[in-house]
């Protein structure tokens, strides 16, 4: 039983038009996955946060917690 | 003059996005007004460079180490006037690195190595020469 002839030419090129597309476009969705599944949360995360943030209220807290040297906690 | 294959990223993404108009392994870009080598006449081209008469060592090795760089496996026919070439400058240890060198460079491809040992059994035979398999020298 004689063997087939086998495809022996452009072997590289064809694995490669196939592979490098590929390694070019999953790195760009991994980046696209990453940006919007953890960077944007976070800044959204970060946002949300300072706008309900009263800085005179936490001002005063941390004043009557005695913490700071320029003010001291409204005596009492 | 011998042309190896350059695919670059950026050649591959403008071959793919334009039709495939390339079948060689030479460099042959879809704009360029140079005339495409066919398969037969690259082969005959090589099968004559290993034919000549007074091959000098150097010339084997030059020829076989640009046959490698190509992005194919080189035909039966090459390689056996390679190997006559061989043959012909008493460097046997050539011919047996030529036959290792085509089983490398089939890669992944495990069927073109047999082929190849096939087509090329009657010349192994009339020259004498052993495969890597038979001398026991495939395994690492």
């Amino acid at each position: 039983m004689s063997l087939a002839k086998p495809a022996m030419r452009g072997l590289l090129g064809k694995r490669l038009r196939f592979h490098l597309p590929i390694a070019f476009a999953l790195p760009l969705v991994a980046a696209a996955a990453f940006k919007y599944g953890v960077t944007e949360p976070r800044k959204q995360a970060y946002a949300n946060f300072y706008k309900q943030y009263d800085t005179t209220a936490e001002f005063n807290n941390i004043r009557e917690a005695g913490v700071f040297e320029s003010v001291r906690p409204t005596g009492k | 003059m011998f042309r190896a294959v350059r695919l670059s990223t950026s050649g591959i993404r403008s071959l793919t996005q334009t039709r495939p108009c390339y079948s060689a392994p030479l460099a042959s870009r879809c704009y360029s007004h140079a005339k495409v080598e066919t398969d037969e006449e690259f082969d005959a081209r090589w099968v004559t460079y290993f034919s000549k008469p007074d091959i000098d060592a150097w010339e084997l090795k030059k020829g076989m180490n640009t046959l490698i760089g190509y992005d194919l496996v080189p035909e039966p026919k090459i390689l056996d006037s390679a190997l006559r070439a061989c043959r012909r400058l008493n460097d046997l240890a050539s011919a047996i690195r030529i036959l290792e060198a085509v089983k490398d460079k089939s890669g992944p491809h495990k069927d073109i190595y047999p082929y190849l040992i096939q087509e090329l059994q009657p010349t192994l035979i009339e020259l004498g020469i052993s495969t890597p398999e038979d001398l026991g020298m495939d395994i690492l």
